[in-house]
Formats: structure tokens, sequence, C-alpha cells
């Protein structure tokens, strides 16, 4: 994949992340919070996005999201296929729910 | 009898109406809307077809520590001290957010609802009132449900610690023999 082509994917994600989490903050803030794992003002400064400063915001080299959880018990737990997945699943659902949300300083 | 503001009434109605779906008692909703108990069983059969159950809540806090219950009950607590801690809504608002999203996690991997709207509020009303609080697991550093009176120190939660008849009820039996 060339330079140009990666740029052009991460300003996608970018943009697809960010039109998301407005969604889903207009529909159900307290839900959206839960599962964005963000708190009151990261809430507030995504909601006050316009669709202008949504895309220059997205027209970045970096991604705006990041890995979430950086605990390797969680990431484990994710990814393996044990027996009994719902048991696992809901241990790292109850890890998950337990993290501190992202703020800013 | 008492004059109070129709949009105020309108308000209480809805939440005992969101209430009644989740599958609350009528103790939970009396307690939660200044609504009188009259209007609320009304309001019960209404949505649900048939008069509300008589009789006391489940009042046990043991119930918190069987295995599957400890789970979806450790489950729904951290979902709930996420709600009140980071988003600005408490008291029923919260609870009920929570477990909207608690059944949201059971319907998506397909677990069986053990936990009921009622037996989450005295949930929430024992850690409150100190019965229950939360401790975090020496292994994995969750949190879970633990009785107040136990000696938390060396916590190792159920799901680091799986017995080894967890989960092995007649129901999970019968469905497996079908």
């Amino acid at each position: 994949m060339g330079t140009n082509q990666l740029l052009d994917e991460i300003r996608d994600i970018n943009l697809s992340y960010l039109l998301l989490a407005k969604q889903m903050l207009h529909d159900d803030r307290v839900s959206a919070m839960y599962r964005l794992g963000i708190n009151q003002d990261i809430a507030d400064i995504l909601d006050r996005l316009s669709s202008a400063q949504l895309i220059k915001m997205a027209a970045s080299n970096m991604l705006l999201c990041r890995f979430r959880f950086d605990d390797r018990l969680i990431a484990d737990m994710l990814s393996n296929d044990s027996r009994d997945q719902s048991v696992t699943k809901s241990h790292a659902a109850i890890l998950m729910a337990g993290k501190p949300a992202e703020a800013i300083a | 009898m008492r004059n109070r503001s129709i949009i105020t009434e309108a308000k209480q109605i809805h939440l005992a109406t969101e209430l009644i779906e989740l599958g609350a008692r009528l103790q939970v909703l009396e307690m939660n809307t200044d609504l009188s108990r009259e209007r609320l069983v009304k309001l019960y059969k209404e949505i649900r077809g048939v008069s509300p159950p008589k009789g006391m809540l489940p009042y046990s806090e043991d119930w918190f520590m069987s295995w599957q219950p400890n789970m979806h009950s450790s489950l729904f607590i951290n979902i709930y001290n996420y709600v009140t801690k980071n988003t600005g809504v408490d008291g029923i608002d919260a609870l009920i957010k929570s477990y909207r999203l608690y059944v949201e996690h059971i319907q998506v991997y397909q677990l069986e609802k053990v936990l009921s709207l009622t037996r989450a509020w005295t949930l929430v009303r024992f850690v409150e009132s100190g019965v229950l609080c939360i401790a975090p697991c020496v292994n994995c550093h969750g949190s879970f449900v633990v009785h107040s009176l136990e000696i938390h120190s060396n916590h190792v939660c159920g799901l680091c610690n799986i017995p080894s008849r967890a989960g092995k009820t007649k129901k999970a039996a019968l469905a497996n023999f079908h």
C-alpha cells in the first residue's frame, strides 16, 4: 500500500469514527459515552464539532481513535476462542466497564 | 386530591411505563414515582395485561454471591458505576440506562437474563447501604460484588477461578438434552 493510499484510508477511518461517535451521542448520549468510553468533556467537544471542523479534524496523518484496552488480559479474552465464549466475554465486559473513562486535561 | 403539574405527572407516568416494560415490580414503582398505588396498578395491568405480582420483593443478599448471579450483578454494577461517574445522570435514570446496556450484553452473547430490573435496583440499594460492596479481584483487577463483612484483601473472582459446577444448572442440562 502506497503512502497516499494509506493516508486516504486513515482519513476515511477518522471521518467514519467521528461521524459515528457524533451520531451515537445524538441518539443516546449516556449509552454512547459508555460505548465510546469517554467522559462528558469529550462528549461535549464531539457534540459541538461542525461538519467543516469534522472534515478538517479527520484529514490527519494519524488515527484519531486508538487501541482502547491497554491490558493484555482483556486483549486475550476478546481474541481467544475458548470453549465457553459467553463467560469469557462477560468477564471481559466486566473489566472493560470497570476501566476509567478517557478524559482530557 | 393534590394539585400538581400535569407535565410532571406525564413524566412520572412515562417513567413508570418504562420501568414496567423493563419488568419492575410494584414496590420499585412506588419508591421511584409519586403516582398513587391505584394508578400504578392500573398502569401495570394496561401494559402487561395481568395484575402485578403480590408479595415481598426478593431480599436475599446471598443471591448475589452465587456464581452466575455474581457474574451478572458484577457486570451490571460496573456499567452502573461507569454511567453515574462519567455521564452526569444518576438515580433511577442511571439505573434504567445501565439496565438497558446490561440487557444488550445479554442479547449479544445470547445469555440468560439472570438479573431482573428489580434485582438490579435491590443491588444498587444494597451497595449504597453498605450491605454489599465492590472489591477488586487480585488476579484480573476487575471489580466484583462481594459481601461487606467478608475479608476482601485477597479476593479472587469467580471468573478467574471458575468453580467446577459453575453454570451446570438443571435448565442448562435440559437445554443440552434437547
